[in-house]
């Protein structure tokens, strides 16, 4: 088996446009973030301000590191409540022209807390256990809302290495930019050229056709355009269908992979940028960068290369012919593999979880790829969160680094204090906490079972397992596999559900408490003794540190899972 | 207005300010409850709704979900779903569509195809490719080409590779009189090569060529 190697053109190109655009679009959301004047102040600085008025907040009264948090809480607490309730009493309330049958009490509360978290990860199927409304109106305001929050948490620790004076802004005057100034105008321009592209978007719900053969089949419809353009550029990654973004009505060619690919990398590469801007250093940026394009390009480059090799268990099947494009199981036909390669990747690691495959069908290496992706869950992972989680790392290497080379560590100027130590350690051990404990419970416990009997844990179903904790964690929402194991139990929903809360609220904490410690700093010169960490050394020893210390937590179960499958394959 | 902005704090924590708890809790809830409102007419109503009217306007048509009509009118299904095209008595006469594993019930979502060392996997592709033999009129020797052969992503691909769809030709042609150059001609017609080179793949979109021969023969 094989593929064109020319076929790697246009994911060339797509991540050339993306270098070229994020420079541009990150000093743009640096500016939206530092309320500087920028396109389109006339028509939406005096809606923005009447949105506060109405809220009773003012972008003149900056949030400290506390309150920013429990503005945090009650809008995504607010949120949750909301989505709970709607899928709970889905089938009594408007919009359910299909039938969807209201949700489970654990069913709800996974989904609602999946959504809230910017995770995505779905336990239901969507053409029979969702209603239109549930998915256009509670579904697509946590797209929009969980996208705003990570950016906004983003914004204020940035301003932690900037303010002197312990706050870090306001979060309804952040939220509120996020969704006018970002995240909203790009949807918008997603959304319709997603419909020019032949995805659907329509209020009808389905439609009944008679195929050739006799019988009937709904062909379901919706808004599916704006559903995509919002849930992939917000790094949430729930599908309009089941399929996600390997359906053929919501994902129908090149060009709508391409685009979709385009979305999901367009502000968590923009977000160094950004930075560089707020922090007035640009050249800060380019390390975060370099580390970013480093990890993402090793991780396509291993896909491709074992998606690429055949399957030697399959060798011995008589009539079975060879493939030019790749391992076929589990993909669709109308995406060369370094396409549709590049477009789960890139999900994965910017803990979008969009699927433009069945990840359950591919080769054990390359789930491995994926499932470290989500273990770093900074590189560059979702709107936001990723980058501060990078910046949490960041810290952390400073401080290391330094200590090594016997220098005070800072950062920008702004000393690097036990304190920020002690909750960035805290953030970094939540992680495999958060998937190995209830893992671990799940094995051992006999939780898993598949149609209501528990069943012994093979490779393949240990990595299933696995992978579901760590994509909660890490708010990421792919699944490997849901025929290894049955995940709608209400172990895995109400377990499944806290992880995702946890796996975002304590590292927002986390994020915000750090911002707030720097933002209490009163800056120091730069002296002979600062570390320059605008440069390429750092930036190598930076991926090594995230790559080494990702490692060091995960080495063991992932020789457990997919390295065993490994050995199992040949 | 000037900014109530408090002086520098001093090094270390930062200390919250002395305004009571509750009453920024009741604020906070009753900014939060506001934003809650306004974000979900924008984001479940003003948005949705907006994107439809402007793609209305710009590319009518192109968002009902490509639907393919018998000059009758009967939606026969989507440009972009596939169907069950071997069943019934027309099943031996038309081109067929990748297995799916949810018999192409699009209620049922998508399937996850057994993993690469699940010895399932060996198992549905022998089943599979003795159905072609047997059903499909394919020689003992002919080799089904792998893409055919395997279950796809979103159970339901619209599409075949080329080499798939010509092993198909012999039967189609037998079983509707046409001669083999006859199909032959359909099937190049309907393949569509990448906009660009290597700009996805050269794929043949299923439903479209039967419905093309369908009225070749005058059947829809």
């Amino acid at each position: 088996m094989a593929f064109a190697l020319q076929s790697l053109w246009d994911v060339l190109v797509l991540l050339g446009v993306v270098l070229a655009v994020a420079p541009w679009f990150g000093r743009y959301v640096g500016k939206v973030y530092l309320e500087r004047p920028v396109a389109g102040d006339s028509l939406l600085l005096p809606l923005e301000r009447a949105v506060y008025r109405l809220l009773g907040t003012s972008p003149r009264r900056p949030m400290r590191a506390g309150e920013y948090m429990v503005a945090v809480l009650f809008v995504n607490g607010g949120t949750f409540a909301f989505l709970f309730l709607f899928f709970l009493l889905q089938h009594a309330l408007p919009l359910d022209p299909t039938g969807a049958p209201g949700m489970p009490w654990d069913l709800a509360f996974h989904s609602a807390a999946s959504f809230t978290t910017n995770t995505d990860f779905t336990h239901f199927v969507n053409e029979s256990q969702l209603s239109l409304g549930s998915a256009m109106i509670a579904w697509q305001l946590a797209l929009f809302l969980s996208a705003a929050t990570g950016l906004s948490v983003a914004a204020a620790m940035i301003r932690g290495f900037v303010r002197k004076d312990g706050r870090l802004g306001n979060f309804y005057v952040d939220l509120t930019r996020s969704i006018t100034r970002i995240l909203l105008p790009v949807a918008v321009l997603g959304a319709l050229v997603f419909v020019a592209l032949g995805v659907p978007e329509t209020l009808v719900a389905a439609v009944r056709a008679h195929p050739l053969t006799g019988g009937t089949q709904t062909i379901y419809l919706g808004p599916v355009a704006s559903f995509q353009a919002i849930s992939l550029l917000g790094t949430n990654g729930g599908g309009y269908y089941t399929a996600n973004a390997a359906s053929p009505l919501a994902n129908p060619s090149s060009a709508s992979l391409l685009l979709g690919t385009f979305l999901m990398l367009l502000v968590p590469f923009s977000t160094p940028f950004a930075f560089g801007t707020m922090v007035r250093r640009r050249a800060e940026a380019w390390p975060f960068v370099a580390v970013i394009v480093l990890i993402v390009a090793i991780a396509v480059g291993l896909f491709v290369a074992y998606q690429a090799a055949a399957n030697p268990l399959l060798g011995g099947i008589p009539g079975l012919g060879p493939s030019t494009n790749g391992y076929p199981v589990g993909q669709e036909t109308r995406w060369s593999l370094p396409e549709t390669a590049f477009f789960q990747v890139v999900s994965v690691y910017n803990n979008v979880g969009a699927n433009s495959m069945q990840i359950g069908a591919i080769s054990p290496i390359a789930q491995l790829v994926l499932l470290f992706g989500m273990f770093t869950q900074a590189t560059p992972g979702g709107d936001g969160t990723g980058f501060a989680m990078l910046l949490v790392f960041t810290v952390l290497a400073i401080y290391v680094g330094g200590l090594m080379v016997g220098r005070t560590p800072e950062y920008l100027g702004k000393k690097i204090g036990t304190s920020q130590v002690r909750w960035a350690a805290l953030a970094l051990i939540l992680h495999p906490a958060l998937i190995l404990v209830p893992f671990s419970i799940a094995v051992v416990g006999g939780w898993v079972s598949v149609g209501g009997a528990s069943i012994g844990v093979t490779a393949h179903t240990f990595s299933s397992v696995l992978y579901e904790f760590a994509s909660e964690s890490a708010n990421n929402g792919s699944a490997l596999s849901s025929n290894a194991f049955n995940d709608t139990t209400p172990y895995f929903n109400v377990v499944g559900g806290l992880v995702m809360l946890l796996g975002r609220f304590v590292p927002i904490y986390v994020m915000l408490r750090v911002g707030g410690y720097f933002a209490g700093e009163a800056t120091l010169p730069q002296g002979p003794g600062t570390l320059n960490t605008a440069t390429g050394t750092f930036a190598v020893y930076l991926a090594l540190f995230v790559v080494v210390v990702t490692a060091l937590v995960f080495l063991p179960v992932m020789a457990l899972g997919p390295l065993a499958q490994i050995v199992g394959v040949g | 207005m000037s900014a109530p902005r408090g002086p520098p704090a001093p090094l270390g924590p930062p200390t919250e300010p002395a305004v009571p708890t509750e009453h920024r809790l009741r604020t906070h809830a009753r900014a939060a409850g506001i934003f809650l409102v306004l974000a979900l007419l924008l984001s479940g109503v003003v948005y949705p709704l907006a994107v439809s009217a402007v793609a209305e306007l710009l590319v009518p048509g192109s968002a009902g979900g490509s639907l393919l009509r018998c000059p009758n009118g009967t939606v026969v299904g989507s440009v972009d779903i596939a169907q069950n095209l071997s069943a019934g008595t027309l099943g031996p006469s038309l081109f067929w569509a990748r297995p799916s594993l949810t018999d192409y019930n699009t209620t049922l979502g998508a399937a996850v195809p057994p993993g690469p060392s699940d010895p399932a996997l060996g198992r549905l592709l022998n089943e599979t490719i003795d159905y072609m033999r047997l059903y499909g009129n394919l020689s003992v020797n002919a080799t089904v080409p792998f893409w055919y052969a395997a279950p796809s992503a979103s159970s339901v691909d619209p599409d075949l590779v080329p080499e798939a769809v010509l092993v198909q030709v012999p039967r189609v042609a037998q079983e509707n009189n046409l001669s083999v150059a006859e199909v032959l001609a359909l099937v190049n017609a309907h393949i569509s090569s990448p906009p660009l080179p290597y700009l996805g793949e050269s794929f043949v979109n299923v439903l479209e060529l039967d419905m093309a021969l369908l009225s070749l023969v005058g059947k829809c």
